[in-house]
């Protein structure tokens, strides 16, 4: 994988935030929306972390870049939680909000969008840690290590709050038969 | 009941953390002992195995273009000349705006093409109220009629655009208060006034 590269590389071989925007980008936004069900808060912290990647990169030492990288989109991410609570919106922001576990007619979306409705939905209602540790290994696929990095607790806690997580989750959906 | 297994709260999360790959080589026999011939214990491996695959195949999201290097503002850019995107889309335009010279650049040929459509001196038809010819035109000679006079305006808008283009200079440097400060001035500007400064001159034909 193209970071496991990175973390063997010497000083010269260091990645741009260019490399890291065509990288990284993606699998940013999707833990964003995932945890937040807001493709505005996904965008904004896609920027954010690619702001603060470009500031640190000439500071960052080789070694895990996906666990730098992910401490990095993960304090972006809690920032800003932390600045929308001092100042909380009176309303949803502008954009799209189907994903957001909403109740759609049944004649209008397929089934499977109806799924990933009921998941995101779930995965909405987690508490903050079991959600960010599920979406860390399920959506964005690192290893229970990398999010111990990230998320900078011991390996047996991200393993147990994965599991927990996922049995909430199994609790809170129900499945048409 | 089910087993006590050393170093796990609970036999699900042995499984939960078998299923992503992260057990020893003596724990995956372990889970190999406590699934064999325990219905329980397999229901809940299954119903795990289940549910990680749910979250597992929710779609993956492209990553808006206007977020990376290389993508750039599009049509965003005459909205957020006419002050019409909404907070937070208007943040994350003036943001690219500060990193993205070539979008910048873009801004300013938009916002001289913008000037130059909005000075054009009204034409004195020396009628008022409504245009008689076109009401009484067939459908088929109004809608060419009407086609014919946005070529024209389009041409003369692409003429002033090419004039103001070539006499154009260095392209100025921008903070994120100063295009903030000039999106602003610019949603309550009258038309024709520039709020792009040292790149707009458009000199009366």
């Amino acid at each position: 994988m193209f970071s496991q590269l990175w973390g063997s590389m010497t000083e010269e071989f260091k990645p741009t935030w260019e490399d890291v925007a065509h990288s990284h980008g993606r699998k940013i936004y999707n833990f964003a929306y995932r945890l937040t069900g807001n493709p505005d808060d996904a965008a904004d912290l896609v920027q954010e972390v690619l702001l603060r990647v470009r500031k640190g990169l000439p500071s960052y030492q080789p070694g895990s870049f996906d666990g730098w990288l992910w401490r990095i989109t993960r304090n972006a991410f809690l920032d800003g939680v932390r600045k929308k609570q001092r100042r909380p919106e009176s309303a949803l922001p502008e954009g799209d909000h189907t994903m957001l576990g909403s109740s759609p007619s049944p004649d209008e979306v397929l089934a499977s969008v109806r799924l990933s409705d009921d998941v995101q939905g779930a995965l909405l209602k987690l508490p903050y840690e079991f959600r960010e540790a599920v979406v860390l290994c399920d959506v964005v696929g690192l290893t229970y290590d990398e999010i111990s990095e990230a998320a900078d607790v011991p390996v047996g806690t991200v393993r147990s709050r994965i599991h927990r997580g996922r049995k909430m989750l199994r609790e809170m959906l129900t499945w048409p038969v | 009941m089910a087993r006590l297994i050393p170093g796990y709260e609970e036999r699900g999360e042995l499984f939960s953390a078998y299923l992503d790959g992260e057990l020893t080589r003596d724990e995956v026999a372990l889970v190999g002992e406590i699934l064999d011939g325990d219905e329980g214990a397999i229901a809940e491996f299954h119903a795990i195995r289940e549910i990680r695959a749910k979250v597992r195949l929710l779609p993956e999201l492209e990553v808006p273009a206007a977020l990376l290097p290389d993508g750039h503002l599009g049509d965003r850019l005459s909205a957020y000349l006419d002050g019409e995107l909404v907070t937070m889309e208007y943040r994350r335009v003036t943001r690219h705006l500060v990193d993205c010279p070539e979008c910048r650049a873009e801004l300013a040929e938009l916002d001289r093409a913008r000037i130059a459509v909005r000075s054009l001196p009204g034409v004195d038809t020396g009628m008022t109220g409504e245009i008689p010819v076109l009401a009484v035109l067939p459908d088929r000679r109004r809608r060419r009629g009407l086609v014919v006079g946005g070529i024209a305006a389009t041409a003369a808008a692409a003429v002033l655009v090419l004039g103001v283009t070539l006499g154009g200079g260095d392209a100025p440097v921008y903070s994120l208060d100063d295009l903030a400060a000039r999106h602003v001035a610019r949603a309550s500007a009258e038309p024709a006034s520039s709020v792009l400064p040292a790149m707009i001159e458009v000199s009366a034909p």
